[in-house]
């Protein structure tokens, strides 16, 4: 039998056995092997096996700090492949408090179990208040000490969103929330921002990790290449109204619709992440394609350095233009 | 002997929530609700551009973010004087209306319903059902594999516990065709709003998403199959529970606490606005034979910290309130404050909004002997979210005929740059509840920022005369026969939808300026 044969009958059982769409799961899983730059067929094979080993499913802990859950909520939107199929069959969630039918003291015990077996994915979400721990307690402790505890043992920590990665907004508030960068120093830590995090970055994430083992590899600051290698503004579909010069003034004006944002204060050219091209909500929009400027959430410097968020002139859109005068944003042809 | 239990983490809600009770007879006879984590957001925003606001508020809550963009969007069109076009108001509506569909319809299956039903009951599942076979074979696949986590652990079911294989079983299916259709409705909000959680597209003055015909048919298709889903899934599905196994509990009233409802009334029909999905109104001590409602006067709001971790002060409009953090205070238990109406605790959210607007749907189960509680509650938030799917309908016949008029606007541009100063309030009936922001602008920058939102209402700790906040009052009488599973405690508190990052809010420095604000 050839092997294509072979993954895609492979392919089949999994699919059904899971409940999914076929031609949707193998679109995922295409499209996920595009962007990992990896051969179709390797990558495939390789998730097809991690899918299909139910009986030693990782176990995961995600803990929530100084956080909103939108993190958590983000991820549930995923339809390809579905929330619910990778929390029931593909990883056995322990610990999320948002999640869990555990409440009290049910959950202390499945967190300390889970913690002394040693080897799960480490999610968290929220920052680690720094001024005091009194700030952020669960279960009558520091949450400081839970993702102390928790980080020990991990097998692999993943901090997700602007908050858990470098702070993110309680960073500048009297708090003094900081990202796992600052509150696990020395250990390695996948960081996933975005404010929230993108549902598509942390399931590709834990599915990269499910099928090699591995971190995925990271840029200086902690980030997948394969999610924040290129600028935003290098894959805007407004590109080239701000190479024109054209850029919008009055949302009213439908011959405005697609220019450029960065008189309103977009954050586009000094943002790493693939929002552009993956868009959000499994493909529907993302924030420069509903009139609304990028905010930077992918950067250590949201929200205080981004602010103000709105503005025609602010130092950095002037530091932008200036730029742009200089021929910087410039392609070689 | 009286005996006191401690639930903490309080899981499956928004945030970080103890909830203590004391349990003496069988039943509860006192409790406490203690927020138990802070950002503080004031020092943030005050000193920054006011349109950040919209922004930044959001991250209040990642599960009901919109609800602050848009109240704190319209306490900035108050202060600036913006008029927000009604193209813009309709946009504005329809994402706020997809916000409530994936918001309640995610709040009874994902947060609630695993309270209610016993969900190893599947295994005695005898029927063909396809479907509902596969669903069998997923649990007790996990069974087999000794995996069943994040169903497990659990309190044990109990008297009360949906234990048919039958129900059951299509509950637990109607769980994972759910969580699709939330992820849906989030994907019909993204159309406008740019992408969620945190929608992009509301700012002062309007909204920055101009619409296209295909967007609207998008819209629109996506609302049908939501329709569906809630007039053929969500509604019956309450409805059986409500009314079949879980009707005792609902005719016990369990959860029902100091029956005092208030709605600030929110979304107008059309651009005439007379007429609100939501009215307006307030209901002191309900007697269900007889409801009255009174009108709602927002000068009538205080806040108390006498039990929170703040700096102790007399009890004040929001507008005079601050947040200094006092963590050694003696007495206090939360990071939430307890706002007060004319001195009384309120409960906001749906079960209010629907007995405000004497909902005939509510009405008739109340006088069919359901009392207003933890099963009430969650049938009224199942029937509003029928009645604000079908105002999508209206807004969206409406903006068909304005997006395709000429000079058509979404934006008020004129009022777009900070004004030097000015102050301003927004009101909003978020799915949880009756929400206000104020803002006082200076120098073109945020002098203070304040939020009273839908959860600091419902889990207000004890005020000034010692007098319960709802959740605790509602809890008070819930039966819980074994200590070691009181499970009937959680099903009250989730019956709120409790969002703790919220309750625990913000903001702001002092001032005396209350009474000058301008409340619409």
């Amino acid at each position: 039998m050839k092997e294509e044969d072979i993954l895609s009958k492979k392919l089949v059982k999994v699919v059904e056995s899971h409940g999914i769409d076929r031609r949707d799961f193998l679109k995922y899983c295409a499209a996920t092997a595009a962007i990992l730059g990896l051969s179709e067929l390797e990558f495939t094979t390789k998730i097809a096996q991690a899918l299909e080993s139910t009986s030693k499913k990782p176990a995961v802990i995600w803990l929530e700090g100084q956080d909103c859950a939108g993190c958590t909520i983000s991820f549930t939107q995923i339809l390809y492949p579905p929330a619910a199929s990778i929390i029931l069959d593909k990883i056995s969630l322990r610990y999320h408090e948002t999640a869990m039918a555990a409440s009290g003291h049910l959950t202390e015990k499945v967190f300390q179990d889970t913690v002394k077996q040693g080897g799960y994915v480490l999610i968290v979400e929220g920052s680690v208040p720094s001024a005091d721990d009194r700030f952020c307690m669960v279960g009558g402790r520091p949450f400081r000490v839970l993702v102390e505890e928790a980080a020990k043992k991990a097998g692999a920590i993943i901090a997700v969103g602007a908050c858990a990665t470098y702070g993110g907004i309680p960073a500048a508030t009297p708090t003094k929330g900081i990202g796992l960068n600052k509150a696990l120093p020395g250990k390695t830590v996948i960081n996933l921002p975005t404010c929230p995090v993108h549902a598509d970055h942390l399931a590709g994430t834990i599915l990269y990790f499910l099928a090699t083992g591995k971190v995925p590899e990271l840029d200086k600051i902690g980030r997948p290449v394969m999610y924040y290698r290129e600028l935003i503004h290098d894959n805007c579909r407004r590109r080239a109204h701000f190479d024109a010069g054209e850029f919008l003034t009055d949302w009213n004006n439908p011959a405005q619709k697609d220019w450029c944002m960065l008189k309103k204060g977009c954050k586009g050219p000094m943002t790493n992440s693939d929002c552009p091209i993956r868009r959000w909500n499994n493909g529907i929009s993302f924030c420069i394609d509903c009139g609304a400027v990028c905010m930077g959430c992918a950067e250590p410097g949201f929200y205080a350095e981004m602010s103000p968020l709105y503005a025609a002139e602010s130092e950095i859109s002037k530091r932008i233009l200036a730029m742009r005068e200089a021929g910087l944003f410039k392609k070689e042809t | 002997m009286a005996k006191k239990i401690t639930i903490d983490p309080m899981t499956r809600i928004e945030g970080h929530l103890k909830i203590e009770v004391e349990i003496d007879g069988g039943k509860v006879k006192d409790a406490w609700s203690s927020g138990t984590m802070a950002r503080g957001f004031e020092a943030l925003l005050t000193g920054r551009d006011p349109r950040d606001a919209s922004f930044v508020t959001s991250r209040f809550c990642g599960v009901c973010y919109s609800v602050h963009q848009i109240t704190s969007a319209r306490a900035l069109d108050a202060a600036f004087g913006a008029k927000v076009p009604w193209g813009g108001n309709l946009i504005r509506n329809l994402v706020m209306g997809a916000e409530y569909i994936y918001d309640h319809v995610l709040h009874f299956y994902q947060l609630s319903a695993l309270d209610y039903i016993d969900v190893m009951a599947i295994a005695n599942y005898k029927g063909k059902d396809k479907d509902l076979l596969s669903v069998k074979d997923k649990i007790v696949g996990l069974v087999k594999a000794k995996d069943t986590y994040p169903l497990t652990p659990r309190y044990e079911p109990d008297e009360f516990s949906v234990k048919d294989p039958n129900i059951v079983i299509s509950a637990v299916k109607h769980y994972i065709d759910a969580l699709k259709m939330h992820a849906k409705a989030r994907n019909m909000g993204a159309i406008w709003g740019g992408r969620t959680p945190h929608y992009q597209n509301i700012v002062v003055g309007g909204v920055t998403s101009y619409p296209d015909i295909n967007q609207w048919a998008r819209f629109r298709t996506m609302l049908d199959e939501q329709k569906k889903f809630i007039e053929e899934v969500y509604i019956p599905d309450v409805l059986a529970f409500g009314t079949g196994p879980l009707w005792k509990l609902a005719t016990m009233g369990v959860g029902g606490g100091h029956h005092n409802y208030l709605a600030y009334g929110d979304f107008p029909k059309d651009a005439e606005g007379k007429k609100l999905v939501f009215p307006s109104g307030v209901i002191m001590g309900l007697n269900p034979a007889d409801i009255k409602v009174g009108a709602f006067d927002p000068n009538k709001v205080t806040e108390s910290v006498k039990h929170s971790w703040y700096k102790e002060k007399k009890p004040v409009h929001p507008y005079d309130g601050e947040q200094v953090f006092d963590l050694d205070k003696k007495g206090a238990y939360s990071f939430v404050k307890a706002p007060r109406y004319d001195g009384k605790p309120m409960e906001v959210g749906p079960l209010a909004r629907m007995l405000v607007a004497k909902n005939p749907d509510v009405i008739g189960l109340v006088k069919k002997g359901a009392k207003p509680g933890a099963v009430a509650r969650h049938a009224a938030r199942a029937i509003e979210t029928k009645l604000i799917a079908d105002a999508c309908y209206g807004w969206l016949d409406q903006l068909l005929t304005e997006m395709t008029k000429p000079g058509f606007k979404i934006h008020d541009t004129e009022h777009w740059e900070p004004p030097e100063s000015g102050m301003g309030a927004g009101f909003h009936e978020a799915p949880r509840g009756a929400l206000g922001h104020w803002i006082k602008i200076k120098s073109k920058k945020i002098e203070n920022y304040q939020a009273v939102v839908p959860s600091t209402w419902n889990a207000s700790p004890r005020c000034e005369n010692g007098v319960r906040g709802q959740y605790e009052e509602s809890l008070v009488g819930a039966p819980v026969p074994n200590p070691e599973n009181p499970i009937n405690v959680v099903r009250v508190i989730r019956s709120f939808d409790p969002c703790l990052a919220c309750a625990v809010h913000i903001i702001d420095p002092n001032t005396n300026e209350i009474r000058k604000f301008i409340i619409e």
